[in-house]
């Protein structure tokens, strides 16, 4: 079972990773408190997917952007999807959740977050498959 | 406790709450046997605002809107139910160890919770057509009747358009209709400068009426536009059926009995014995009445009659409407804020309606989506989930959801039957099967494609088709057919339980064909007749 330290570090990686922010102490307590109630237990080929992906943000986009392509419902997404749920389930991060008027000029940058999340994917994918190949 | 009343009705959804309605009015000794389940978890935690404001504002929205056990953040691939938010997930609870359904092409939705699936009711009704009616077997002057009391009961609202031959059909007695939210707006206005072109390709589209106060009526009020339908009641704009059973609870001739799970009924001299495992104490009781009325849903009659006979059937015809979902872009809305005041219901329909002639018509209720929380929305991409927020964080209020349904006819292929199983409380368990022909699968397909193009020329570009399982649109019907033939495992026309003589089956166990409308309101209305039609043998 991970510790609340353990929960703590990766709270805070994954709301950087996801928005950008540091997770505000509810914010932490919940991503604990979920992580325990679900009790994921991981396989060794997701052991090593985590652990890479708690090195850095950047290999946390990569290694979900390779995942949400071939294995979408892989296990360790799920530890993501809770925390993004839960930063959007809270009244300090409503600006990133909530539709609003954006300039005309938005979908340019929008465009780009395109184009970046499909090289992140295609990246993601050899790195995946690079760490299934370490684990088997 | 009392046993013995002159009419019992089973089960407190739609049709069971409009049936004791109907009965407890006319003075008779009525009571309500129901499992009951209630919401013990949230209903006191939401506060009374709007969607918006307790998004910016309130820090405890989490335990509501995720789920004191984070059971509001769905993992799995299942589409079925996803309406069903924390608050409203006590609708299902229970099912699985009382009424266990078997099948690998077959996911019904039941429930056993006061007021049943009424509780997660999307409010749409339906005045069905008189060729409809007969495809059912159900008479057009007396649902007629039906209609009119159980709108004058509920409170409609609506508008004249032209949906209403789909919709509101004759009915006089509504209230205005509810004011469109912005994203709907601009395709009600895009249909309205294209109508002839529309129209002469069998599309129309209009205002949907809902079970939906836009006036206040007696002790509830009307719609405040606080977007919080999927999560709470609390205004009682909306139409709930345990609403009908908690004002009934007033009346000095009505009992409601919770924990009771009623498995089968024996008609003799005196009456009928109604067998019940009461699920608060894992024991059987025996209830009588002179009178017994079966609504506990078409699947929950189905194992009650089944038990019940003798001579048993090896299974029964069901039927159950085809469903998909198609999202769709709207461009117009592209970047634009939602607006704080809407109600976030299914305000706007479309329906094929290619002879011109009411029958056989697929219609789509058309959504736009926040209230559900952008975080499902991101898991349906293919993307990671940093770059899928910012992207449809952009697209959220330009997604309009069209849900469609096909008109359903029952085949040889789509039966339920009841199973021993020695692991379950009753000791059974149904099974079935639900499986389309090729040309049916082809028809469907023909209707969507039609659809789609429709769609984009009102603006909406659609993304995908999204087919849920067979019981994704969770109406159900036909597994004991009207008949006047006298047959066992029919019901005749008046809702008498051919070979009974005081057991009456008031759900849409009879229906013989499923239009693509929204069954909720022609239910209510055949309960309502059902009920009369029991008072009249008295």
């Amino acid at each position: 079972m991970q510790s609340r330290e353990q929960l703590d570090q990766e709270a805070e990686l994954i709301s950087r990773y996801l928005l950008g922010v540091s997770p505000a102490g509810a914010e932490r307590s919940s991503y604990a408190d979920a992580m325990l109630k679900l009790d994921l237990q991981l396989p060794v080929f997701e052991q090593e997917l985590w652990k890479s992906m708690m090195r850095s943000r950047t290999r946390m986009a990569y290694i979900d952007a390779g995942l949400a392509f071939r294995d979408p419902h892989n296990i360790v997404r799920r530890k993501l999807f809770t925390m993004l749920a839960i930063l959007e389930a809270s009244p300090h991060h409503t600006r990133y959740f909530l539709s609003r008027d954006f300039s005309f000029f938005y979908f340019i940058k929008v465009g780009l977050v395109g184009i970046r999340a499909i090289w992140r994917a295609l990246v993601g994918v050899i790195i995946v498959n690079n760490i299934r190949m370490r684990c088997s | 406790m009392q046993l013995r009343y002159d009419y019992i009705v089973v089960g407190s959804g739609a049709t069971g709450a409009i049936a004791a309605y109907s009965l407890a009015g006319s003075g008779v000794n009525v009571a309500v046997l129901d499992v009951g389940v209630e919401d013990e978890r949230y209903r006191n935690s939401i506060p009374d605002k709007d969607f918006l404001s307790i998004r910016r504002e309130e820090s405890g929205q989490k335990e509501y809107f995720l789920g004191k056990d984070y059971e509001g953040i769905p993992w799995d691939d299942s589409r079925v139910g996803s309406q069903l938010t924390p608050p409203r997930k006590f609708l299902t609870e229970g099912v699985r160890r009382y009424l266990p359904f078997d099948s690998e092409t077959f996911f019904p939705m039941e429930s056993l919770a006061k007021g049943g699936l009424g509780g997660g009711w999307g409010l749409g009704c339906y005045e069905f057509s008189e060729k409809e009616l007969q495809a059912i077997g159900l008479d057009k002057t007396e649902i007629r009747k039906g209609y009119d009391a159980v709108a004058d009961h509920i409170g409609i609202s609506g508008q004249k358009d032209d949906a209403s031959p789909y919709c509101l059909g004759d009915l006089k007695n509504y209230q205005p209709v509810s004011d469109l939210e912005k994203n709907l707006d601009g395709i009600y206005s895009s249909y309205k400068k294209q109508k002839a072109s529309l129209n002469r390709k069998g599309v129309y589209v209009g205002r949907t009426a809902l079970a939906l106060l836009t006036r206040d009526k007696g002790d509830r009020s009307a719609l405040k536009y606080k977007d919080m339908y999927f999560w709470t009641d609390k205004d009682r704009s909306a139409y709930r059926s345990w609403m009908t059973i908690d004002q009934l609870q007033k009346k000095p001739n009505f009992a409601y009995h919770r924990h009771c799970l009623v498995t089968r009924f024996r008609e003799h001299a005196d009456g009928v014995d109604v067998h019940v495992w009461r699920t608060d104490i894992d024991k059987e009781e025996i209830f009588s009445c002179k009178k017994l009325i079966l609504s506990p849903g078409v699947l929950g009659t189905a194992r009650i009659v089944m038990r019940s006979f003798d001579h048993k059937k090896e299974q029964l015809p069901v039927i159950c409407n085809p469903y998909c979902y198609i999202p769709c872009i709207q461009w117009r809305m592209l970047g634009k804020a939602t607006e704080q005041r809407r109600a976030g219901l299914g305000q706007l329909m479309l329906f094929l309606d290619e002879k011109g002639d009411n029958f056989d018509v697929p219609m789509s209720t058309l959504y736009s989506y926040r209230s559900l929380l952008l975080f499902k929305l991101i898991k349906e991409t293919p993307l990671n989930y940093s770059d899928a927020r910012i992207i449809m964080q952009y697209l959220e209020s330009s997604f309009t959801i069209a849900g469609l349904h096909h008109p359903e006819r029952p085949t040889a292929s789509k039966f339920i039957r009841l199973k021993a199983d020695e692991n379950s409380v009753t000791g059974d368990a149904l099974a079935g099967q639900y499986i389309l022909s090729d040309e049916e699968i082809a028809l469907n397909e023909r209707r969507e494609n039609k659809i789609k193009w429709a769609l984009k020329k009102l603006g909406c570009r659609p993304l995908r088709t999204v087919h849920t399982a067979h019981g994704g649109s969770i109406h159900y019907a036909g597994t004991l057919p009207f008949s006047e033939s006298g047959d066992l495992f029919t019901v005749h026309g008046s809702g008498k339980l051919a070979g009974t003589k005081n057991v009456f089956v008031a759900d849409g166990s009879g229906f013989n064909y499923l239009p693509a409308k929204g069954l909720t309101f022609t239910l209510m209305a055949n309960a309502y007749n059902v009920a009369k039609n029991a008072l009249k043998n008295e």
